[in-house]
């Protein structure tokens, strides 16, 4: 089958910055594809390219199999874009908006975007300029989510999102991705995408650093744990894949490779836990021990 | 490093100037931002004035010259364009200069003073920049304080900087001073007017559009006024109720008097103070009246790009059609006045508006083009609306939907075209209304609807080059406003200013003919509706070429 989504080494620059860089992406039809990077990496660049907004410098993009700048009307009724900056018409109601747009992408069934604004919780009679920016977030989701196409864009789409209406947007990505829809889900959280999507590209500077399925991404990230035992813990500074343990007073602190979770916390069960705590790996945590420094704070380059 | 420290008092008494704290340090940042637009505003108002006096100074070289020029601008439509000419009947170059073109830098102050000031207050609330501002150790009052004193920094420079070009050329020192501080005190008196008018609304454009009607109130009533003083006749108080008739009653280099400039400080003051309490009552970043809930579905006409424009014109649509019948009303009412002042006048000074028997329709030609101009700033601001969807991220998710650029493009230039006909409908209604009330000749509303309307394809055309702009290089689309500006002054002052036959025929304007004095030119319509449609089209299609972008 086709790729909904075919990106092959395209570039872009801004004057003198370097937005992309040679950026290569492929998403397959029916898929949750999480696009991940932190601020500036060139994740709403590349969207905007997809939309046929911008232009690319070179390389080429290819939407269900079109060219997204040539043939951006008949590609954009068949899917729904949720911008990273929800800016609404100031004097017009959330419900006039949500409307509109499901009109100018082809109608949508009414009672789907009330169901969708119960369950958002949006009150659809405030006028644009009244709403918060979580709340001008919710009216585009619901405009995309509403209608009935084959491909949702979304940039960033739960940044204003309290974490109940989140549980709600990862409910809603799963019924579409049941429907056969194929998602584009930009973060710069991994936490976000990690819960929803099939597969994983990491942009950084413009160009795609790492993609794979969550397993193939799992030797990547480290999760790091604390824990209380009764017996100590030193022994497990042994294990592989874990990494720089500190222990004192039955307190122990290390990180865990991905891949080696599962074992050392089956030796972990072994030494009577009182207490412990898990966290998850962070896109900044994985980004600093791969690339360095400098990946996390300037997304792009800016050319000499 | 430590002294800081200890020096620091344990208690902090609250000072009496809290909501004032921090208001110099906004001075300085407001000072920093505006380095190039400070400038600009000053020296390129002192600037006009020296084109004016050099100008006129090369075409008066006798005082013939001199008296030819008393025709026109003694005459009531010289009043109404002009000012109430104090002194015009033993004309020199400095009276006709404060009497004649102070009235557009005055405009011009009122312009600047009002728009610094929304640009300082309300625009900043509403890009959400004050709430970080306010969040430091600044005073309630001190972001609007700040502005009204960079205001009143500016007014002071205006008034300096006139009052020394024009004692320069040799001007009489005082009355310098005088002009100089009469053009400054317009722009006070309408920051004063925007500090209130930036209370009411939270958006900026809604706060400089009230501000700026009021200004075109304040010179239609002037006009209305010193028309009835120049032909002896009719209600010249009219002029005391205008900030800009009160700059124009100080008679520069004729009777000298400050006192008129006393109306002005005082209404700037009662204006602030009205302005501190109404901003005192309110939230920071909203307006007076609560916002208001609104339909939960759209209507179910609101489904295309057409629609979507229109939805997005349809409040400034209505306010313009508002603003231009009373307009045409006014002037309009004044036609039989006009032409009774002119029985007695002598024949050289009737034939400036076409000769005795013409002198109904020159009037009446005159006002058709000036609702064309009106209407033409209309088309302006309407294209910068365009750029604003763009600039604030509006424009981008519907070109994500179905709708194609030259859809969207031209869904808002046909919905704008369509205004500028019904806009010149509505102006010349109330005009036409007016002329038939006032001679009692109802077969005259014809005439002037006609005339009015002839001037769409002009207006057309300038909104047709500003959609390229637009389309082409978004960030030089203000440059459009040199097609109104020249419109006027080819359509005014050409033959005062002797400008030369190729330059006034760069202006649209000057082809279609004023009717009922001229003939309507056939041939000028339609080659301007056929440029218009190059326009459009070629603009039409460069907007597919660039980059959409962004708000973020
Ligand atoms: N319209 C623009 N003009 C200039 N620079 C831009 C523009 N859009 C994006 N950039 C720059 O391109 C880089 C990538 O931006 P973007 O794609 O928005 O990143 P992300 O969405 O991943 O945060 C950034 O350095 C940004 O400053
Ligand atoms: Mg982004």
């Amino acid at each position: 089958m086709n790729a909904a989504i075919d990106i092959h080494h395209i570039e872009k620059s801004f004057g003198r910055v370097k937005a992309l860089d040679g950026l290569d992406l492929s998403v397959e039809p029916g898929t949750v594809h999480g696009f991940l990077g932190p601020n500036g990496a060139g994740k709403s660049t590349t969207i905007r390219i997809l939309l046929g907004l911008l232009r690319a410098d070179a390389g080429q993009a290819r939407l269900f199999g079109g060219d997204p700048w040539a043939d951006a009307v008949a590609l954009h009724r068949r899917l729904a874009y949720v911008p990273g900056d929800v800016v609404l018409w100031p004097n017009l109601t959330g419900g006039e908006a949500i409307d509109l747009f499901t009109r100018l992408r082809g109608g949508a069934d009414p009672a789907r975007r009330d169901e969708l604004c119960q369950r958002f919780d949006l009150d659809p009679s405030k006028k644009g300029r009244t709403y918060s920016k979580g709340n001008r977030q919710k009216v585009a989701l619901i405009a995309a989510l509403a209608a009935d196409v084959e491909l949702l864009l979304l940039d960033e789409p739960t940044a204003g999102l309290d974490p109940l209406m989140e549980a709600v947007f990862q409910e809603c990505i799963r019924e579409a991705k049941e429907s056969g829809r194929t998602v584009l889900l930009s973060s710069h959280v991994l936490a976000q995408v990690e819960v929803l999507a099939d597969r994983i590209s990491i942009i950084r500077q413009g160009r795609i650093v790492e993609t794979g399925s969550l397993t193939d991404l799992r030797h990547l990230t480290r999760t790091t744990v604390d824990a209380v035992t009764d017996r100590p813990a030193d022994t497990l500074a042994g294990l592989p894949g874990v990494h720089g343990l500190e222990a004192a007073d039955g307190h122990v602190r290390f990180e865990v490779d991905g891949d080696h979770l599962a074992a050392v916390v089956r030796r972990l069960g072994d030494l009577d836990v009182h207490a412990l705590t898990v966290r998850p790996p962070t896109l900044e945590q994985l980004l600093l021990r791969h690339y360095g420094d400098q990946a996390v704070h300037s997304g792009a380059t800016v050319a000499a | 490093m430590t002294t800081t420290a200890l020096s620091r008092p344990t208690t902090t008494p609250r000072p009496r100037g809290a909501t004032l704290a921090g208001t110099g340090t906004l001075l300085r940042f407001m000072l920093r931002r505006d380095r190039f637009r400070l400038p600009a505003w000053t020296l390129g108002l002192a600037l006009l004035m020296t084109y004016f006096a050099t100008a006129l100074d090369s075409m008066v070289s006798s005082p013939s010259d001199l008296e030819g020029l008393t025709a026109f601008t003694g005459s009531p439509a010289g009043a109404l364009f002009g000012g109430p000419g104090f002194g015009f009947d033993d004309l020199t170059v400095e009276r006709f200069l404060a009497g004649q073109y102070g009235l557009y830098v005055a405009i011009g102050a009122g312009l600047m003073g009002l728009l610094t000031v929304v640009r300082h207050t309300r625009a900043e609330e509403r890009s959400g920049r004050a709430e970080l501002v306010r969040a430091n150790a600044v005073g309630r009052h001190a972001q609007l304080t700040a502005a009204l004193i960079l205001t009143v920094v500016m007014s002071v420079v205006i008034a300096v900087l006139i009052g020394a070009v024009m004692a320069d050329r040799g001007y009489d020192t005082a009355g310098s001073l005088l002009f100089g501080a009469s053009v400054g005190a317009v722009g006070l008196a309408f920051a004063g007017i925007a500090a209130v008018t930036v209370q009411l609304s939270e958006y900026p454009r809604a706060a400089s559009g009230t501000a700026g009607a009021l200004l075109g109130a304040a010179f239609v009533l002037r006009g209305l006024g010193d028309m009835a003083a120049v032909q002896g006749s009719g209600p010249s108080w009219l002029s005391w109720l205008s900030p800009i008739g009160w700059s124009q009653q100080t008679a520069p280099y004729v009777l000298d008097r400050w006192w008129p400039l006393a109306l002005s400080l005082a209404f700037a003051a009662a204006a602030t103070a009205v302005a501190y309490t109404l901003s005192g009552r309110r939230d920071l970043g909203a307006g007076l009246l609560p916002p208001r809930p609104g339909p939960p579905r759209a209507a179910a006409w609101l489904a295309g790009p057409f629609t979507l424009a229109l939805r997005l014109h349809r409040a400034n649509l209505i306010g313009w059609s508002a603003a231009l019948i009373a307009a045409g009303l006014a002037y309009g009412s004044f036609t039989q006045p006009l032409i009774d002042g002119f029985a007695d006048a002598p024949d050289d000074m009737v034939a400036v508006m076409g000769g005795r028997d013409n002198m109904l329709a020159g009037y009446l030609g005159v006002m058709a083009l000036t609702m064309a101009l009106a209407v033409a700033v209309y088309a302006v601001l309407a294209a910068h609306l365009l750029r604003t969807e763009e600039t604030d991220g509006r424009t981008e998710p519907v070109l994500a939907t179905g709708v194609s650029r030259p859809a969207w493009l031209g869904g808002h230039v046909a919905v704008v075209a369509a205004g500028v006909p019904w806009l010149l409908l509505v102006a010349g209604l109330g005009m036409g209304i007016g002329t038939a009330a006032s001679t009692g000749d109802a077969g005259l509303a014809g005439d002037v609807l006609l005339g009015h309307l002839a001037f769409t394809p002009a207006v057309w055309l300038v909104l047709s080059a500003a959609a390229l702009l637009y389309a082409a290089v978004p960030r030089w689309l203000p440059v459009i406003w040199v097609a109104p500006a020249w419109g006027l002054v080819a359509g005014y002052f050409a033959p005062v200013l002797d400008l030369p036959g190729s330059l006034v025929r760069l202006s649209p304007f000057e082809h279609i003919g004023r009717y009922p004095l001229e003939r309507i030119s056939v041939v000028a319509i339609l080659v301007l509706t056929l440029l218009t449609g190059v326009l459009t089209w070629t603009a039409v299609t460069v907007f597919q070429r660039r980059d959409v972008t962004g708000g973020s």
